[in-house]
Order: C-alpha cells, then structure tokens, then sequence
C-alpha cells in the first residue's frame, strides 16, 4: 500500500515492529487498511507535511543504515566470524523493516524481513555466511537504495510508481534460507546462546553512540562559519587599532590578545564542524571494487587506510565520481589478469586501495594498485599516434605520465563492461581541478600505479594572494600561481600595439591585464612598474598583470550570491583582514573572457 | 509579483512605509522590506554590471551588491554628504530572499498611509510603465512615490552579463 508496490499485503504490523517510530503523532497510525497509494493515504488524513517529513527522515535514516550495511558485510565476507558485523547488519534491516512498516512500504518491509529472517539463521549458527549470501545482502541493499530514489521522487511531490521486489530476489533469499547446510560447513557463531539479549544490549549501545551527535542543518553552519569570520575581522581591527599601540604590554593589550587566542580556536572548531571523516567514501568504493573484481574476472585485495582523515563535506561529495574512476581503471587497466602476475611472479591476487592523510595542510588521498604500472614508451607511441606531441619531443617521466590526462588519450586497448567507454582521465582531473586540487602519478613499470590527489581541507577556505589594481583588492587563488616577476622592458613584445606578450627564459607568454579585463584605472600603465603573475589553469599559461603584491591570506569564500549569477573571472567575494570585500578571480574566466573579445579577430 | 503590480488592491498598498529623498523628490519603501539603514562604505567594484550597481559590501559577514538608486532613476549624481546612506532591502529571490543595498540622499521618516492615501501610477500615454512604482501617496506637502523593491531589479540586472554563455568552469 504505497508507492512502492501494487500488491496488498496480508501480513500486519506487529507493534513491535513499530516500535521504532512511537513518538510520532497519532492520527497517521488509523490507515490500516491498504491505501492504494502513499500521497492519497497522507491527503486524507490531512498530514501531508508531517507524512513527508517523516519519509525524508526515513531516507535519510535508510541511507545511513545502507552505507552500515555494506561495511559490515564487507567485513564479513573476509571475516565471517565476526559477530559484531553480523549483528550490525542484523540490526540495520530490523530497524529498516520496522521504520518500513510505520510507513507502509510493504515491499521495502517484506524484503528486509524475508533478509532479517536469513540474518538471524546466520545469528543462529543455522546458516553460513557464504558469498552467495553476502550477494543476496548486497543485491537487497541495491533494491533499497533505488526504492528511495523512488521515495525521493514521492517526497518531491510526483505521482507514487509501484516498485515491487523481483520475484528472482526472494526466490535468492529463500534458496539460502532452504540450502541444504552440506554446501558449506556452518559458521557456529561464537556466544550466540543469548542472542536475542546480545542483540539488544548491542542496540543500546549503538543508540547511546548516536545520541551524542546533533544533526544541524547546513544553513544554521554557515551561518555561524560566516559570524566567526566576522569576529576574526573584528578581532584583527581591534588588535591593530593605533590607541592599542601605545599599550604594547598593558592590561588591554595582554585582554585582546587572549581574546584573539579564544576566536581562532572557536574558528577552528567551526570549521571543523563541516568535517566529515573520508571512510563512508572508501566504504562505499569498497562495495564497488568487490562488483568490478568479480566482472573482470580478477581477484583482488581492498585495502584502505586513513579512513579517520577529516575534509570537508562538499569534496567528500564531490570526490566520489573521480575516486570511483579511477578505482575503475586500476582494476580494469592497472592490475593484470591471475595468470599474467602468477607469470610475473607476483600474488595472484591484486592490491588495490585507497589511503587518505594530512600532509602540511592539504589532504593527499593515493589511489594505488600493485598492477602492471604506467608503460611510458606506450604513452609515448599512443600521444605520438593521436597526434598530441611530436615524435621528436622530448620530455620527462612526469611530462609522459601527464599525458593520460589530455582529452581524448586512452591507454585502454579494448572497451570492457566497466571502463574505456570516453570517460576518460582528463574528466578526472578537470574534477579535481574544480576541487582546487592536483593529481600526480608515481608508476613503475610492472609494479604499479600509485595516483595522489592533492586536495585543499576546505572548499570554505582558499589560500590566495591579495593584489591590488587601482583601489581595488582582488585574491588570486594560490594553486593557479606558477610565479610572479616584474618585466624587463626588452622581454614585453606587441604586434599590434595593444595585444602583449612576454618572454620568460624560454616561453612565450600572453600578457592579460586586469584592468583592462575588468574596466579599472590602473596604477601603473608600464609593465615594468607592474606585477606579472604566472598563473597556469587548465593545461594554459598565462601573465596577469596587477599593480602591487600586497599579501597572502586564507580568506573564507562567500558567494556573490544568486543576483549577480556568473560573471566571468570571479568566483566569489571575501572579507579581507581590514573587513572590506576583496573579490575572488577565476583565472581560466578571466583568460577565457579574454579570448572571447580576440575571437572576433579571427572570424 | 509584478503581474499583481499595477493592479493590486489598493487595500494590499496601505502600511508602513520609509520615505528618503533622491534630489528634490521623496520616495517610500514598504518598511517590512527594509531590513536595516546602514552608513554610506567602500565598495569593490564587481567588473562587466551597470553603471548604477556601485559593487559589493560586507554587512557583517555577508556579501551584499550596492545599488546607487540615483544612477539607476537616471538622476544626476550627487557628491555623498553626512546623511547620504544605504538602505539595506529584502528582496524576494528564487527560494531564498536577498538583500540589496541602496545608497539613497537621505533617510527621513516612517509614515503610515491608509488605501485612500495611495493613487495609481497616472498612465503617461506614451506606452511606457514603470513597474518599480507601487503607486503615488498624496501628503498634505505633496507626493511619495512608493517603490516597490522586488521589481526594482529584473532578473540578472545586477550581473548583465550573466547570462551570456560561458566558457570556463567556474569553481
């Protein structure tokens, strides 16, 4: 009776099934009899906000008990004595199937019950955890999550589809339930003779975990990011205040200075209140390295450290599509078939992981394999082929590595079911390159690749220079700055007079000043009383030319908000030490502005 | 909102309103949308937006555009004195309101207008409409013309150029 199945179902809610939701208001608990769909149900008892916000919740609440449920069976599968990961994955449908039930999603509650019921024989000691099983776990986990995809679209508002449980899949459940128990020695679990009380204490104390933790909404964060940044500015005006001077070592001095002690950490922690700990990412690529050994036919060692490693919330999302690439290709491409490392005299059975740390500042997440390692004389050939560089170029280790990454070179010499299908590195690293990070690669020949991802902690915050042009301020992201210089006057050239060029050793470079770009009154009008920044975005080298270098700063980003929509070349306001608002340049916009108004030249 | 604009019932017009003077004429904001009145600041130029939007300022944490309301009447523009300041506007944006700062003359006082108070906007016979005016307050010393905030701006006015198609990613 929702949106998730046609059939009607027979079967009541036990009270204790319902358990799990008994503060929720009452009126909802009447619909007994089988509504046809969920959003007519919840009209008619007139609680159609309420009803949503408890779906939302139900999602959100499933989706955390999936991502539990795929760790845990992971675990298992390599380690099928373990009674806590039993118990977890135990306790993670019992409370699905009961939240299910409240809501009358019968398909998403005959499902967890049908697996509850195989996870308790596994409680029992009756049945083993085979692979079979942990496939059927994970083939469930899979129909749960696009039930609430399902459930999302309901929650928007659209019209309820009914989503019922293939047959194919109960039927799985079932063959495991009735297997007859010679296939496989069944695993007695250890201390299982008082399962049900193990259980619950085991309940209890996850509740007691979880009841440390508040949920808040990201709005009400920023927010609060935003008023600590403000008591820092507030703070920094103070402490510089002229009268403050003539006070060095005096009691005031001695006040704001512990004051200023207290706001950098209260900033500290509130930054750190947008941290999330990077191991539900590798969990879930975990899950999908499991999937894709089993597809290429490979046998394969997941292995993942670092998991406590803290960023922020945003790269964490952002970071899966690149991560889950790139675990693609080192299975796929990286690591050899069994036969070909048995014949290289390596461990049959591959290594491929993901390890996360801190290095000065940044967060370095490797992606390796212990595969057949990065072919330079093949990349070479392959670039050479499609015409990327020259056949006499000379070039190093790391320039040749690089080359993965330009459009359109694939290393890949046939298409398989999971990769080489056009999406290739250069997406993984126009992704990281929009996350403000870097990618390198450390390959030997015939023993692996090794990639590092090299990301900021933040998105919050951007490391940059403060220039000025005129009396404006403007911050230039760090990572796009190669170096800065101030020309000589025989190093600037011009064919036409307007549009310049410098040299630098032994390039080239287009000269595009800022003023000009952004219609300012510049300082300075000769190059040499100006600065040049090098800035290198997107494979492209160019001089930005400012008037003065006035300081480094790790400023917080803030959006210019949605009146001003896109403009081209910046990315963002920030508040400066001084509380002004100094803009924040895009450098590929401000370059690519530029080519639009000289495009016309060549039309 | 501006499909209610011009024939909205008059009742809907009467409140609170805070009057401020550009040159020789006096203008109302409805008070529910004005969010605070602060003093005239720097501000950092945002490149490729009309004349009229002065750029951004930082009010207290949030990046907020400037409008010089002046500029964009199509008034002559004046030196700042001590009274000119920002009123700072709530604007209804797309889920979420914003705000907007305009730099106005000065800011007088806080009137209260009933229905009858409050005239239509006289149609000038030339076609042409002004969508921002709520309509005309007759005082016993003359006329308020009541801004309406929300059609103040049409959609990408602040950043002209937002529309046009980019190239470059924008982090």
């Amino acid at each position: 009776m929702t949106v998730l199945t046609a059939e009607p179902k027979t079967k009541r809610r036990s009270p204790k099934t319902r358990k799990p939701l008994e503060p929720a208001p009452g009126p909802r608990v009447e619909v007994i009899a089988p509504p046809p769909l969920l959003p007519v149900s919840m009209a008619a008892v007139g609680s159609l906000g309420q009803e949503t916000d408890l779906l939302t919740d139900f999602a959100v609440e499933t989706r955390e008990h999936i991502a539990g449920i795929e760790t845990s069976v992971l675990v298992l599968e390599r380690d099928p004595q373990n009674t806590e990961a039993i118990h977890s994955v135990f306790r993670a449908f019992h409370s699905i199937k009961g939240l299910a039930g409240f809501l009358d999603l019968d398909q998403i509650q005959l499902l967890t019950h049908e697996v509850e019921t195989v996870l308790d024989g596994v409680r029992n000691g009756r049945l083993a955890v085979t692979s079979a099983l942990v496939d059927v776990v994970l083939q469930s986990v899979d129909y749960l999550s696009q039930a609430l995809v399902k459930l999302d679209a309901v929650i928007r508002g659209e019209p309820a589809v009914p989503f019922p449980v293939t047959a194919a899949l109960l039927d799985k459940i079932h063959n495991l339930e009735n297997a007859p128990e010679a296939a496989e020695e069944p695993v007695p679990l250890p201390e299982l003779a008082a399962s049900g009380s193990t259980s619950e204490r085991g309940a209890r104390t996850t509740s007691r975990v979880e009841s440390t933790r508040v949920k808040v909404d990201t709005q009400k964060l920023d927010a609060l990011v935003e008023m600590v940044g403000e008591l820092v500015v507030a703070q920094s005006l103070l402490r510089h205040d002229e009268r403050l001077k003539s006070d060095i070592n005096g009691p005031i001095a001695h006040k704001v200075s512990q004051m200023a002690r207290i706001t950098s950490e209260v900033q500290q922690i509130t930054m750190s209140m947008r941290m999330v700990p990077i191991g539900q990412l590798f969990q879930k690529t975990a899950r999908l390295a499991r999937d894709l050994s089993r597809k290429a036919g490979k046998t394969l060692e997941f292995v993942t450290s670092g998991e406590d490693t803290e960023l922020d919330r945003n790269i964490v999302e952002e970071l899966g599509d690149p991560l889950v690439h790139m675990i693609r290709n080192s299975i796929d491409h990286g690591l050899e078939s069994p036969e070909e490392r048995a014949k290289a005299g390596k461990n049959p059975a591959g290594q491929v992981g993901l390890k996360a740390s801190h290095q000065a500042g940044i967060i370095v997440v490797e992606v390796f394999d212990d595969g057949r390692g990065l072919d330079t004389g093949k990349i070479r050939a392959r670039a050479i082929e499609r015409g990327l560089i020259k056949e006499d170029a000379e070039l190093s280790q790391e320039e040749i590595f690089s080359l993965i990454f330009v459009p359109g070179f694939s290393t890949a010499s046939q298409i398989t079911d999971v990769s080489g299908r056009g999406v290739g590195m250069d997406v993984v690293k126009r992704h990281i390159e929009r996350l403000r990070g870097r990618i390198e690669i450390r390959s030997v020949l015939g023993h692996g690749t090794t990639f590092l991802l090299k990301l900021p902690l933040t998105l919050a915050i951007i490391d940059g220079l403060i220039v000025g042009v005129g009396s404006e301020r403007y911050i230039v992201p760090i990572v796009a700055v190669k170096e800065m210089f101030r020309p000589q006057d025989n190093s600037v050239h011009s064919a036409d007079g307007s549009r310049e060029m410098v040299r630098l050793r032994d390039r080239v470079l287009p000269v595009v000043r800022l003023s000009e770009r952004f219609e300012l009154t510049p300082t300075h009008t000769a190059l040499r009383d100006s600065l040049l920044i090098v800035i290198e975005t997107e494979n492209r080298q160019f001089c930005l030319v400012v008037d003065e270098l006035i300081g480094r700063q790790e400023v917080v980003i803030k959006s210019l908000g949605e009146v001003f929509g896109n403009i081209p070349g910046v990315a963002g306001g920030a508040i400066l030490g001084d509380g002004r608002v100094g803009l924040i340049l895009d450098p590929a916009g401000v370059f690519q502005a530029d080519a639009r108004e000289t495009d016309s030249c060549h039309a | 909102m501006a499909a209610v604009l011009n024939g909205a019932p008059v009742a809907e017009r009467a409140g609170k309103y805070l009057t401020f003077d550009l040159g020789t004429e006096l203008y109302g904001l409805p008070v529910l949308q004005v969010r605070e009145v602060i003093g005239i600041q720097a501000t950092a130029k945002v490149p490729h937006t009309p004349a009229h939007v002065k750029g951004v300022i930082n009010l207290r944490g949030k990046v907020i555009p400037i409008v010089d309301l002046r500029m964009k009447f199509g008034l002559p523009t004046a030196e700042h004195t001590d009274r000119t300041c920002i009123i700072v506007m709530q604007l209804a944006g797309r889920g979420t309101s914003i705000l907007v700062g305009a730099v106005v003359d000065r800011v007088s006082e806080v009137i209260t207008l009933s229905a009858i108070d409050i005239e239509d906007t006289p149609d000038f016979g030339d076609g042409t409409t002004l969508p921002y005016v709520l309509g005309i307050a007759k005082m016993r010393d003359g006329v308020r013309i009541l801004i309406d905030p929300d059609c103040l701006f049409e959609v990408g006015e602040l950043g002209h150029l937002a529309n046009v198609p980019h190239g470059g990613d924008q982090p």
